[in-house]
């Protein structure tokens, strides 16, 4: 038993953290003693590029960052709607489901350029790819999430003759909840990948902006900045639904095999 | 009552005809797959009768239902996770309205006193053992005093001593509400101890092969279970579920299962 949540974090966190922190000494031993490649830079290399240029990791993370959020909303707005009318009305079901896999399946590397084309390079391209890329996972968890309430349940609900709007309020949605956060947090670095690569397709700012830049001029330290701020980016949409997901679903209890 | 699979169709349930008085106690026995558990759901109107009429105090089984005088208890405790003891009993209320005037003069907490789980009200159904949550789950059917209770196999999955207990307290609880009760079981024991008659189900097509009337007198008492006119019982519902024969065999080579 964690005695409190401060004890309970680092409980949870010093393995990941610790394995980080090794991870990196190692790396940073291996290129002092020259066994890595040119191309891989130290990772004090990286970090100093922060500390020289700090401007440039804010006014590249913000950008990426807001337009990765509101991309995001939308897409959980609509594909949390969208999932709510398929399981409502049957006849819809297919149709959305096929229609929400199709977008998955397009490869966002080649439709950032034809959107940017139609829509122009301003940021609603990026939000709008964005929210392509991050809308499957909530659809299908909202899908399945709404189905996800055993017949037993059903049935308890009928014999107690409960209306349609109690059904959803008192059986439907909380069942749902642990498969939506499923979704919600699968989507979140989806959001983030689909406008980093978006901003490849021309944009002024954001980090897959700076990414290009530095491709681009070889300077790979800076490169791999962009990547290690990707992943934090990513890292950070998981963490926050998960943290969420904690408190919202708290029945959800894990079973303490012994050793 | 027909079941229409991927082959033929079944007929679950055939020349069904029963006769339970107000506020008696009566019991279903039967093989698995006769139709036991059909019968009592076409009883709270969760499935239709393809041919022929349930009437329950005068009205349609829809009638009773919407009415809110059906307590139904299945097979499993059928909790809601997300919801604590209480809240779990209080989920007709919820449904319902807290001021009908179906509500159990009780309150949740003498509820949860009746069914032994006081200490329990704010505990989480995956915090408790099964017996304990089937009682949760005996708690909510009588929390609107329902005029009709149905129990499908409540006990079939407790031990014998929780389910010997369960016994004494739901006729104690019966007794005290006044409901007609209507009980499946596998066990000829339970069938005799608890009920007024009991009907002898054989499967395919699912009929009602005779009836026993059990002359025990009420309360009934754990003692009542050595006298001559159990055994005199228990050996006639015997005789309808195995034919007098083969029961005979049967008694003569073990005991009577009497708990």
């Amino acid at each position: 038993m964690a005695s409190t949540p401060s004890l309970a974090i680092f409980r949870a966190s010093w393995r990941p953290l610790a394995t980080g922190m090794m991870l990196i000494a190692l790396l940073e031993a291996a290129k002092r003693f020259h066994l890595l490649p040119i191309f891989v830079p130290a990772p004090s290399e990286v970090v100093w590029e922060i500390w020289k240029t700090p401007r440039l990791v804010t006014a590249n993370l913000v950008p990426t960052a807001w337009k990765a959020a509101a991309g995001y909303s939308i897409a959980a707005t609509v594909a949390i709607a969208a999932a709510s009318i398929a399981v409502s009305l049957r006849a819809l079901y297919g149709p959305i489901y096929n229609i929400s896999v199709t977008i998955n399946s397009v490869p966002i590397i080649a439709t950032a350029p034809l959107l940017a084309l139609w829509l122009g390079t301003g940021t609603q391209v990026q939000i709008a790819i964005a929210a392509l890329a991050s809308q499957f996972p909530m659809l299908v968890g909202t899908m399945q999430g709404l189905q996800a309430a055993d017949s037993r349940q059903r049935e308890l609900m009928h014999v107690l003759s409960a209306s349609r709007s109690q059904t959803l309020r008192y059986l439907l949605i909380p069942s749902a909840l642990p498969y939506l956060f499923a979704g919600l947090k699968i989507a979140a670095p989806s959001a983030v990948l689909g406008t980093v690569t978006a901003e490849w397709a021309g944009a002024d700012q954001g980090v897959g902006a700076m990414m290009l830049y530095a491709l681009f001029s070889y300077d790979t330290p800076k490169v791999w900045l962009s990547v290690v701020l990707t992943c934090l980016l990513a890292g950070a949409g998981f963490g926050f639904w998960a943290a969420i997901e904690g408190v919202a679903v708290y029945w959800r209890h894990d079973v303490d095999l012994a050793d | 009552m027909v079941f229409y699979g991927s082959g033929e169709p079944v007929i679950a349930l055939e020349k069904v005809d029963m006769r339970v008085p107000a506020g008696q106690f009566a019991s279903i026995i039967g093989p698995s797959g006769c139709g036991k558990s059909t019968l009592l759901r076409l009883v709270a109107d969760v499935t239709e009768p393809h041919a022929g009429t349930i009437t329950l105090g005068g009205d349609t089984p829809r009638a009773a239902r919407h009415a809110h005088s059906l307590g139904f208890v299945f097979q499993a405790p059928t909790l809601l996770p997300w919801r604590s003891v209480k809240q779990n009993i209080e989920l007709p209320l919820d449904v319902v309205g807290r001021n009908s005037a179906k509500r159990s003069t009780r309150s949740g907490a003498e509820l949860i006193e009746l069914v032994g789980l006081t200490g329990f009200a704010d505990a989480l159904p995956h915090q408790l053992s099964g017996g304990m949550q089937q009682r949760v789950a005996i708690a909510r059917a009588l929390v609107l005093t329902p005029d009709i209770l149905l129990l499908d196999e409540p006990f079939g999955a407790l031990d014998e001593i929780t389910r010997q207990r369960m016994n004494l307290e739901l006729l104690r609880i019966w007794s005290e509400s006044g409901a007609t009760a209507l009980l499946v079981t596998h066990s000829i024991a339970e069938a005799v101890f608890m009920s007024d008659q009991i009907y002898v189900m054989s499967a395919r097509p699912g009929r009602i092969t005779s009836i026993v009337d059990v002359p025990l007198e009420r309360p009934r008492r754990l003692d009542m279970m050595r006298s001559p006119e159990f055994f005199d019982c228990v050996n006639r519902v015997r005789d309808g579920l195995f034919g007098h024969q083969q029961s005979q065999v049967a008694t003569a080579s073990e005991p009577v299962e009497a708990y």
